[in-house]
């Protein structure tokens, strides 16, 4: 049944764009990071969306459905270098004065936040119509 | 099953549950990098769906492309959200009244 397949299409969008945020707020709760495990500063790390067929196995043996699903096909992590701050007495500063803070712009972030945020909500927007859809044909049932 | 009509009706909520997931799949590759906006051409597809064929989906023309290769609107995809979920509440309320026809004819052949 290609509505209820619809909505497992719906479900990976929102799952998606949840990760993104989550990535996003990361990045921002880390704009001042100066030691990370691997050493250095925090690198700003983005997802990278690709389309992927969604089809249950069983239907699948049957017919070749349209429509396609999201998922989160890797996590780039920004390469560029460091952001250099002249900040003498702090820990991590080298022998010349100078920090190397993460590369990333907090506006920029935001933006992409909201973007991820409207994305979701018009994931959920398509859930509510499929559902009501669905409901709709349950209710031929009770006639 | 009941008659030509529900027959067709039935055959027209399927074209519609499929055109639904299509956009639901637009949708939620509104952010894909170099993905394109899936539709059916609903009249073409109502004629071949009468000879047993599967609906094939097909890029809708004259839709601007984002640098990224992307060319999902979510305007046009929320207009035919809501447009797919009307007409299909429409046909799902005329199948019913097809239903309640019959079973009106039924309950009146017991009163005979």
């Amino acid at each position: 049944m290609s509505l209820l397949s619809a909505l497992q299409i719906s479900a990976s969008g929102m799952a998606a764009q949840r990760t993104r945020a989550e990535m996003l707020v990361e990045n921002m709760a880390n704009a001042d990071t100066t030691r990370t495990p691997e050493g250095g500063p925090y690198k700003r790390k983005d997802v990278v969306f690709s389309s992927e067929l969604q089809t249950s196995p069983f239907s699948a043996v049957f017919q070749h459905e349209a429509g396609q699903g999201v998922r989160i096909a890797s996590v780039a992590q920004d390469t560029g270098p460091p952001e250099l701050r002249y900040l003498p007495g702090h820990p991590d500063a080298d022998a010349n004065g100078y920090v190397a803070f993460p590369r990333l712009n907090p506006a920029e972030e935001m933006v992409d936040l909201l973007n991820a945020s409207r994305s979701y909500e018009g994931n959920v927007a398509a859930i509510t119509a499929v559902k009501d859809m669905i409901t709709n044909s349950v209710s031929i049932l009770k006639s | 099953m009941l008659d030509p009509t529900t027959s067709n009706l039935q055959r027209y909520m399927d074209l519609l549950s499929t055109r639904q997931k299509l956009v639901a799949s637009n949708i939620a590759n509104a952010d894909t990098p170099g993905y394109k906006t899936e539709d059916i051409d609903f009249q073409c597809e109502y004629a071949s769906l009468l000879n047993g064929q599967a609906p094939l989906a097909y890029e809708p023309p004259g839709l601007p492309e984002k640098p990224d290769g992307n060319n999902v609107s979510l305007d046009r995809e929320t207009r035919m959200l809501a447009e797919n979920a009307m007409r299909f509440n429409v046909a799902s309320n005329l199948v019913t009244g097809q239903i309640k026809t019959i079973r009106s004819a039924i309950d009146e052949g017991k009163n005979g």
